[in-house]
């Protein structure tokens, strides 16, 4: 099955250079919002703010950023295309395992989550942000986002599957907001109303910011790095199952 | 599909005939695995297609009727990836390729995305990617739908090869012609219920007799119909859409006949023509309805599109 999913990340690749149109807007949506982000509170927020860390406010954002740029719905509309036009069912008669499908396109989200939180990180650091935790932790940010966006790539593909429409995989951006936005995304936990701070506590992509966030502003803060990614393995996890579940009951439920 | 019992030989060109909606798709998609039977059972080189789908899709080639080519991939990309999904090495994917490219005659444009090809072409290549492992079995649905006729005589030419080299051929389509052309055996199937099959030449041996198509073109169908009866050497009239099929033991013969009682009813009918049965005339004899469909192209034959 290693073969498969290689021969399949590698196409989704190469789809991905071919189509650079879809991938530009996602690339821009992050850093739009990091910029006009930082222009209109960076004064509220100067660099002797407590939670900065003594860091101008960029880096705060930056893990929303990073987050908004790998987290797509590029693969399951990629899908559900291959449905429409019927390349999906040529995959389907081959003597392959349906799971490679899955697969080959989630290496395709990792490789591009690497490229997207890279190219996000640097924009960051010409902003004026740098990586408290040092080389090793800006690695560690890209791949953790990076491993993000290949768990919240399951919310499109499992909609693409069970929809099979494109308007509908279209729509799974909709996830995006709740998931993102009930965060301590512009201030920490404890600086939020009561009742967003208990949203916020309740949302686990919290964690994912929090975690991220800690290699940038704090260093190397093990708790919170362990909260980040088991977040990311549990919703990678579930949404991968509940994903093979679909593609393997395609057709046959 | 209600009751349908086929068996196909090895080695034979067998062709599934019906209007559309008839159920010709939704059997191939069960034979080829991606519909689960909802009851009875298909084997496919005495592999249950349910059970077994996984050794059965080693054995079968697949070209579905909704051409399945990734538009971004190459036509060489996209059969060096499909020889790889087939367990080939990258060398011999590419040899394989090579040849198949060839063979559809496609080696010019083998280096272009697949968006860019006619309608022709990617017909022509998704069988490519339907031969990359040989395979002993090779199903095509409606392989020529929407092609011009000279892209679809190409495909023949191909699908005449391909069984040469000894693949079974099960092919479904809507034009008579092209079962008559290209089929050992014929199964003709109507709302999901089989109503004729046999070879070409013994279903409409089995008719024993000429048809005279009469193109009422306005006349009255039942004063046409009651001014033949009786008519010599008639077996039967069938009604069909405007127009009347009358099988007759010897079609010129009666035309002076036919003529001298319309005239004499004073009936104007628009065309008489005769001919040796067709397998439309099969189907009309089972079902009572014409099945040929028009020949429309949907702007695919050309060569290159822009």
């Amino acid at each position: 099955m290693v073969g498969q999913i290689s021969l399949l990340g590698k196409r989704a690749l190469r789809e991905t250079i071919r189509y650079p149109e879809a991938t530009i807007p996602v690339l821009f949506i992050p850093l739009f919002f990091l910029a006009v982000n930082i222009g209109q509170v960076s004064e509220t927020f100067p660099s002797s703010t407590p939670f900065l860390n003594g860091q101008g406010y960029v880096a705060f954002q930056l893990p929303v950023s990073l987050m908004f740029a790998v987290a797509t719905a590029t693969s399951g509309l990629a899908l559900v295309t291959e449905i429409e036009n019927g390349y999906f069912d040529k995959l389907l008669v081959a003597p392959i395992h349906r799971a490679s499908i899955i697969y080959g396109r989630l290496v395709a989200d990792f490789a591009r989550g690497v490229g997207g939180a890279a190219l996000v990180l640097l924009a960051g650091i010409a902003f004026g942000a740098h990586v408290e935790a040092g080389i090793l932790g800006a690695i560690v940010l890209i791949v953790l986002a990076a491993l993000f966006g290949v768990a919240y790539a399951g919310f499109g593909i499992l909609i693409a599957l069970r929809t099979r429409n494109v308007q509908a995989t279209n729509t799974s951006f909709l996830i995006f907001f709740p998931l993102l936005f009930l965060t301590p995304n512009f201030v920490p936990f404890e600086l939020l109303t009561p009742l967003m701070e208990t949203l916020a506590r309740i949302n686990p992509v919290s964690y994912v910011i929090v975690g991220l966030r800690s290699l940038i502003i704090d260093g190397w803060e093990w708790d919170q790095l362990a909260a980040c990614l088991g977040v990311i393995l549990a919703m990678g996890a579930v949404l991968t199952l509940l994903s093979l579940r679909a593609i393997r009951d395609y057709d046959r439920d | 599909m209600r009751g349908i019992d086929l068996s196909v030989p090895r080695g034979q060109i067998f062709g599934f005939l019906g209007p559309n909606g008839a159920g010709k798709t939704t059997t191939v998609r069960m034979l080829c695995t991606l519909l689960p039977p909802s009851a009875g059972t298909g084997l496919i080189d005495g592999l249950d297609v349910d059970r077994e789908g996984h050794e059965v899709r080693k054995r079968i080639g697949v070209a579905l009727q909704e051409i399945g080519l990734d538009p971004v991939q190459t036509g060489r990309e996209l059969l060096e990836l499909q020889c790889g999904l087939y367990g080939m090495s990258p060398e011999d994917g590419r040899r394989r390729a090579g040849e198949l490219l060839e063979m559809v005659e496609l080696s010019d444009a083998a280096d272009r995305r697949t968006k860019g090809y006619s309608g022709g072409m990617k017909r022509r290549l998704d069988l490519a990617a339907a031969l990359v492992h040989d395979p002993q079995i090779l199903f095509l649905d409606e392989p020529t739908t929407g092609l011009d006729p000279s892209s679809r005589k190409k495909i023949w030419e191909e699908v005449r090869l391909i069984n040469g080299r000894g693949a079974t051929v099960f092919l479904t389509t809507q034009y008579l012609e092209e079962a008559d052309e290209l089929c050992d055996r014929v199964a003709i199937i109507d709302d999901g219920v089989l109503v004729a099959e046999g070879a070409p030449a013994e279903l409409k041996a089995q008719i024993g007799t000429d048809v005279v198509a009469i193109g009422l073109e306005g006349a009255d169908p039942a004063g046409t119909r009651a001014a033949l009866e009786g008519l010599a050497g008639l077996e039967r009239i069938v009604d069909g859409e405007d127009s009347l099929a009358l099988f007759v033991a010897n079609g010129a013969g009666s035309i002076v006949e036919i003529v001298r009682r319309l005239d004499q009813a004073q009936i104007s009918v628009g065309t008489i023509s005769v001919s040796r049965p067709s397998l439309d005339d099969v189907f009309l004899e089972a079902t009572g309805r014409r099945l040929e469909v028009g020949e429309t192209t949907d702007d695919e034959g050309g060569e290159e599109e822009g």
